[in-house]
């Protein structure tokens, strides 16, 4: 009996620590609205998607890593915006119902279809908790194609249809746009393939039909969402400019903070190393000398959160 | 009489357009093919019904299904998940939200996943209506 315990118990400890290391962060907190990255699985009912009773969605498991990445990513398509992504639940709770949603992120969408994700066109503002899917194994559990995928369901949400491409006669030559190859230009709109070249908002003919014209960013920022566009910060309350690595040896960091935050320290394979407070200025950061590689340095404040790699 | 007509003509085509910028938009302009009105009452009556559901929500329009999930979201909103019948495979959400007034509005879909088409609830000057329109435009992937 003693083997199997030997076994189950340790088991069960990774399990519990996989589950209870989704961090908590949060790319604008003084925004209402916000969308919820939801990684550590879900049930959900009551929604279209339901057609067949209840949806049991797996946690993810992605490591503290890959979701500190993925958030940054997803915020960084959104910084223009007056939106905060968080992968804290109880952030979404207290937002507005009608200027919420959730992007869950689970392993794969058996119950829906060999896609990498899906929506519903404008649920953000429904009221209904209606969440977006991300379905990681038809994107190869690529944190970069999962961020990308998650902002364009974000985006389905919010409003936006597909970018698409039409000829000359207004003949649609495909729905998704990004896929084509132009030697002219290595850009592709997030409405459309963002996987393969530098994504961005686009305006441009929407999948409703070539007479339309699409500005995603003034659908997202608009009526119905209401969100607008995030107030000017000054340079030093941006997540580039707040944490600054200043020296960093075998043992410790060296860093200059703009402000008061709360810090975690993580290597490449979500081990948590050290987690503390930054205070205003000069802070160093003690870790076991044998922590080298690429390590994952997060913090959160009240108004702004970020992370960053560190090459040790 | 040709300076005439062309006068006259285009006084004819200047009032057109100056009763065509005046008129109000009014619901027979939603630009659809098939648009079903369901009146508010027929509406709240989902939110009051037993489990399964059998009414017409408009003539020629009749509902039949099983009310599969009825929640709330925060303090404002209700909304039901039916099962239809009448659909089969299909399922009908509705959603209640009242505003600080008092002011009560829905919001709805009914549709199967993967069809071609499907019917989203509208609100234009305090009328409702179930629109037809491509489930595309409804759901994405």
């Amino acid at each position: 009996m003693k083997k199997y315990l030997l076994y189950i118990v340790p088991g069960l400890l990774m399990h519990i620590s996989v589950s209870a290391q989704v961090p908590l962060l949060n790319s604008y907190s003084p925004a209402t609205a916000t969308v919820y990255l939801d990684f550590d699985g879900a049930t959900v009912d009551g929604t279209i998607w339901n057609e067949n009773g209840k949806i049991i969605a797996e946690a993810s498991r992605l490591s503290p890593a890959s979701i500190t990445w993925i958030h940054k990513m997803v915020s960084d398509h959104f910084k223009l915006f007056n939106l905060n992504i968080t992968t804290d639940p109880a952030v979404y709770e207290r937002a507005p119902v009608h200027q919420r949603t959730r992007i869950i992120i689970t392993t794969e969408g058996s119950w829906y279809g060999a896609v990498a994700g899906v929506s519903a066109i404008g649920s953000f503002v429904w009221g209904d908790d209606t969440p977006a899917w991300v379905f990681m194994h038809s994107l190869s559990d690529n944190p970069s194609f999962i961020a990308a995928c998650a902002t364009h369901q974000i985006g389905h949400t919010l409003g936006l249809q597909h970018q698409s491409l039409y000829d000359s006669y207004g003949i649609m030559i495909t729905e998704l746009s990004g896929g084509e190859n132009n030697i002219f230009s290595n850009q592709a709109p997030l409405m459309g393939i963002p996987f393969y070249k530098q994504a961005d908002w686009k305006d441009g003919h929407p999948s409703t039909g070539a007479g339309y014209l699409q500005s995603d960013t003034a659908v997202i920022a608009g009526a119905p969402n209401n969100i607008g566009y995030r107030k000017a910060t000054s340079e030093a309350d941006t997540p580039e400019k707040a944490v600054i690595v200043e020296r960093q040896g075998p043992g410790s960091l060296e860093l200059n903070s703009s402000g008061n935050y709360s810090f975690r320290l993580f290597d490449i394979s979500g081990r948590l190393l050290t987690q503390g407070n930054l205070k205003t200025g000069y802070n160093e950061i003690r870790t076991s000398p044998a922590s080298t590689g690429i390590l994952v340095l997060q913090w959160s404040g009240e108004f702004v959160s970020g992370s960053q790699k560190i090459i040790n | 009489m040709n300076t005439l007509k062309t006068i006259l003509s285009s006084a004819c085509l200047l009032l057109n357009l100056v009763l065509s910028a005046q008129k109000k938009d009014s619901s027979a302009d939603l630009p659809y093919s098939n648009k079903i009105e369901v009146s508010n009452e027929t509406l709240e009556a989902l939110f009051h019904s037993p489990e399964n559901i059998s009414m017409d929500l408009a003539p020629g329009f009749h509902l039949a299904g099983r009310l599969q999930n009825k929640s709330d979201h925060g303090t404002t909103v209700t909304s039901l998940l039916i099962k239809l019948d009448s659909k089969p495979g299909g399922t009908l959400t509705l959603s209640r939200y009242t505003d600080a007034k008092g002011n009560i509005y829905y919001a709805g879909h009914l549709l199967k996943l993967h069809e071609q088409d499907g019917l989203i609830l509208i609100e234009k000057d305090q009328h409702y209506y179930f629109i037809e329109t491509q489930q595309r435009f409804l759901v994405a992937e």
